[in-house]
């Protein structure tokens, strides 16, 4: 037993010696750290203290450039391309700012370093740089790896460097994904035409090969960013035997599309921009595709196109089996050039699935004016609750339920009164309840005391008692009470 | 008697055999944690010089997300902590606030500082949830939606938000917390970079009391003024930077702050949502999302990343922090034992054969040994069956092997985010580090034991941190 003792009490002493120690140099390392970087941070802020003037004149063209060139050739040290870096890439450069960018990065011989670092050589100036800024052997050996490629890939996007397209192609089959990923992501910021094509083919290795290391989210956000003029490129993926690339391509294209078309108003797909070979697969064989999710992203795309066989196309997709493929239909009918189809569209207000009536609804308040008539006459005709609960909550969601109160008010016609009644009559009244109570509207609030004032609906009737008791208007009051007590003798209370 | 004594010492060394064994364990596997995470950090730090932010905000396939905000008699907090949300840079957010039946100003603070018009809109509840009181909405900020509802605590606050949330993913937020303006985009990017369905993201959570905020945003980090914070501080570092990272690189993710964190929402509804059998509905959902994956033969993976940032107040007083650390050690015991069929379960992967039986029986099981050892061994040294020296030792290792690993918890943080610039808040920290181990930890200890032995009584109430707003504005 003591013999034991002794021994345990030796691996104690040990192990307390060396935690001991460690915790120690745990302390100083981290007070060194903090001193080591105060100074690193220390001279690039001087050096940003004097050169970002420089660059921010420069790229304000503000300043001569080679005059500027020359102040910023002057930057010298064991880490220049790093300082270099940081000051040339600092901050995000505006459109109009990358080709000086771009040219004084060529200039300074940063292009070439990153170009070299990205295939993969390892020059004289990279060693030096990586060895030469401050850091454990950890971080200088790290620096040699695959976040130096990942970097210098992100760099010539950053100054969408289009002679380094098929280096960056190259790296797409680098053995890292951080590489690959930041490739995909470049080559999509510089936009070069040839490099559409690698893409999608990389699009289809990663759909096709589960065990790829790239997502396909991120060749997707890569091909999306593309213009227009590219997706006949697709044309061969929308014929894919692989229901899940055609989809995709699909869907790159809707994306690409609803961009345009967010830029544009009036934003049309004609023959100059979308080729009729493309017009033809999407109108006569991806709105009949087996795959759902195909029929459900062509829609929006067949919506933009200048052919008469786009809406009867529409029309179909309408009565399609899939719930989502009728709500992406109706989504896509929602443009004002659609507003004769709004009857097709209020039919869908019936529909089985919640989604492709609230679609609806809304789709027949893009219409304007003469969509909303046709959603009130549904509202007040329908005698399907789902769909007028639907409708109910669109016209509060959308807000307008104050321009409703407002028609109420100064309209002989009695449809708004009949939409009120509907909603009194199903328990919403909350909204309405509240702009009146904020109205000051006086006529309003009469119309609505005589029209609505014996309704039963809870809400009404606090309203119609707060009136009685606190309003200051006599008249209004005295409506109210009159009311109340109708109310009361009618056995209403 | 004679027979007793021998039964009594036998007993002894059992115990002693156990502690000793607890200690290697656990001290051991923070160490292998500790050092799997600074390199793990300290890459991932790298990587985030490339990581294209910028990308991602301006992406047409950045999936919408909506961030639900459940919130109890938080009327000091709400209104600011909306605002600060609705300014989160991110391309297409959602806000959900859930009022579970606040007998407070909570509501009526947020319907007169968004100007919301109640409306009577269609509930589809796809989870159980106690009854809708109403909703909130103003037309002009059509991104915000609150939510009044009958108290139900917070899971059913957070299955009310799923319910009605109509995004691919959700993120919980809770009503105190501030969030640094790119932490959504920031939290789901490895969600979206990812070839893997990852079904789950948590981001760090830092605290806020000593720093000061300027219209929801911290302007200036800076160490809180008592004791008690500095020393959560030390921890929470300790937790989330080496904590789940090392677990995370292990792929053994167990526990992902609710305070912050971001889901699948078919995922999350496929599994039932938030359960109520817990009080930590979080760590319960993680454990629940990692049953069904298995059950149902799903790849899925959750991640734990520690670039993106949520301030939260922690306790600023004793009974606060006891109150907190029994709720978290009893929702530990009550989801480690509901899922017990993942204990040394291969089916469960890294979860099931390293992760789980860890949680069980270092963070578990392990306050009651710890704290236990705390008597027996003394006992023991009075019973002349531990050498003074040695028990000395052991005593004096306990207390350095932990300061040991809360100082390689702020070199980490020193190594990557370097959150609080001042040279004397490092030192603070770093004294802190130490002291922690010597009252502060055994106080701690104590409260997570009256956790364990709530959850052997079958105790379920959960109990409220009361925040005051510890940080300066």
């Amino acid at each position: 037993m003591p013999f034991l003792i002794e021994h345990i009490t030796e691996v104690v002493v040990t192990i307390l010696f060396l935690v001991l120690l460690g915790t120690g140099a745990l302390m100083v390392a981290t007070i060194a750290r903090r001193q080591r970087r105060d100074k690193y941070f220390q001279r690039i802020d001087d050096l940003r203290q004097r050169y970002s003037p420089v660059i921010t004149s420069l790229l304000a063209q503000k300043l001569e450039y080679e005059r500027g060139l020359a102040v910023l050739k002057g930057i010298s040290g064991r880490d220049r391309i790093f300082v270099l870096e940081q000051l040339c890439l600092e901050k995000r450069p505006t459109l109009d700012q990358v080709p000086i960018l771009r040219r004084l990065c060529e200039d300074l011989g940063l292009v070439k370093v990153w170009q070299q670092r990205l295939s993969g050589r390892l020059d004289a100036s990279t060693i030096r740089e990586a060895l030469g800024r401050p850091g454990g052997l950890l971080e200088r050996v790290g620096r040699l790896h695959f976040l130096v490629r990942a970097k210098a890939a992100d760099n010539l996007g950053i100054i969408q460097h289009r002679p380094s397209w098929p280096l960056l192609v190259k790296a797409l089959d680098d053995p890292h994904p951080d590489v690959q990923a930041v490739a995909v992501r470049s080559l999509a910021t510089i936009q070069e035409p040839d490099s559409f094509a690698p893409l999608v083919a990389r699009l289809h290795a990663v759909v096709l090969k589960p065990s790829s290391t790239l997502s396909v989210r991120a060749v997707k956000t890569a091909l999306v960013s593309f213009p227009l003029k590219q997706t006949v490129g697709l044309i061969p993926s929308l014929n894919y035997s692989n229901r899940r690339i055609r989809f995709l391509a699909t869907d790159i294209i809707r994306e690409i599309v609803e961009r345009h078309a967010a830029w544009e108003e009036e934003f049309v797909l004609d023959a100059k921009v979308f080729p009729p070979e493309l017009s033809d697969v999407f109108l006569n064989q991806l709105c009949f595709d087996e795959n759902p999710d195909v029929r459900a992203r062509a829609a929006p795309v067949i919506s933009h196109l200048e052919d008469p066989r786009a809406t009867p196309v529409l029309l179909t997709l309408l009565e399609d089996t899939q719930w989502f493929v009728r709500l992406h239909a109706v989504r896509a009918l929602a443009k004002r050039k659609y507003l004769s189809q709004a009857l097709q569209v209020a039919q869908r207000l019936t529909d089985l699935h919640w989604m492709v009536r609230e679609a609806a609804a809304r789709t027949l308040l893009v219409f304007g004016r003469a969509g909303s008539d046709h959603l009130a006459s549904h509202f007040l005709r329908t005698e399907d609750r789902y769909s007028r609960e639907q409708i109910a909550d669109e016209m509060q969601r959308a807000g307008l339920i104050p321009s409703l109160l407002a028609q109420y008010g100064s309209g002989e016609d009695g449809a708004e009164g009949r939409v009120i009644e509907q909603f009194a009559q199903m328990g919403k009244t909350s909204y309405l309840i509240s702009v009146l109570q904020s109205s000051s509207e006086r006529d309003l609030r009469k119309k609505f005391l005589q029209g609505f004032g014996r309704h039963p609906d809870p809400q009404i009737r606090a309203w119609v008692r707060h009136l009685a008791t606190r309003e200051p208007d006599e008249e209004l009051r005295a409506l109210a009470e009159a009311t109340i007590h109708g109310a009361v003798s009618k056995g209403e209370s | 008697m004679e027979e007793w004594r021998q039964i009594f010492y036998h007993a002894m060394n059992m115990f002693n055999v156990v502690i000793v064994s607890y200690f290697f364990l656990a001290n051991g596997t923070y160490t292998l944690l500790m050092l799997m995470s600074l390199g793990s950090v300290w890459l991932h730090n790298r990587q985030l010089s490339y990581q294209g932010l910028d990308e991602l905000r301006e992406s047409a396939v950045t999936p919408p997300v909506t961030i639900i905000v459940p919130a109890w008699n938080e009327q000091t907090v709400i209104v600011d902590s909306v605002r600060s949300i609705l300014r989160t840079d991110y391309p297409s957010l959602e806000v959900i606030v859930i009022d579970d039946g606040s007998t407070d100003g909570t509501l009526n603070g947020l319907i007169t500082a968004f100007r919301l018009i109640k409306m009577d809109l269609i509930y589809r509840p796809r989870l159980v949830t106690t009854p809708i009181r109403g909703f909130y909405l103003n037309p002009r900020i059509p991104n915000l939606l609150i939510i009044s509802k009958e108290n139900g605590g917070k899971p059913d606050a957070l299955n009310v938000g799923i319910n009605v949330c109509r995004t691919p993913y959700f993120c919980t937020l809770d009503a105190d917390c501030l969030l640094e303006r790119d932490a959504l985009l920031r939290l789901m990017r490895p969600i979206l970079r990812s070839p893997i369905n990852t079904v789950a993201s948590g981001g760090i959570v830092r605290i806020l009391n000593g720093c000061e905020v300027q219209d929801g945003k911290v302007v200036k980090v800076q160490l809180p003024k008592t004791r008690i914070e500095r020393f959560q501080v030390v921890e929470y570092l300790r937790s989330f930077l080496f904590g789940r990272t090392g677990w995370d690189l292990l792929g053994g993710t167990l526990i992902v702050s609710g305070a912050f964190a971001v889901f699948h929402r078919e995922t999350v509804l496929e599994t039932g949502g938030f359960q109520h059998e817990t009080v930590t509905e979080d760590m319960d959902l993680i454990v629940q999302i990692h049953r069904w994956a298995v059950h149902h033969k799903r790849k899925i993976k959750m991640k734990f990343t520690s670039d993106p940032v949520c301030w939260t107040e922690c306790p600023s007083t004793m009974r606060m922090l006891a109150r907190q650390r029994r709720r978290w050690q009893l929702g530990l015991c009550q989801t480690l034992w509901k899922s017990s069929e993942m204990l040394f379960n291969s089916k469960f992967g890294v979860i099931g054969v390293f992760s789980f039986p860890f949680h069980l029986y270092v963070e578990g099981l392990g306050a009651v040994v710890e704290f236990l050892g705390y008597f027996m061994v003394p006992l023991a040294l009075l019973f002349g069956m531990v050498p003074v020296t040695l028990f000395i030792l052991f005593v004096v290792l306990s207390v350095v092997y932990g300061a040991f690993l809360s100082v390689g918890a702020v070199l980490l943080e020193e190594l990557t985010y370097r959150r609080y610039p001042s040279l004397r808040d490092l030192i603070t920290l770093l004294w802190y580090a130490v002291l922690e181990n010597i009252g502060y930890r055994q106080l701690v200890l104590l409260f997570r034991v009256q956790g364990v032995f709530r959850f052997l009584t079958g105790f379920r109430k959960w109990e409220r941190v009361v925040h005051v707003g510890a940080a300066t504005s």
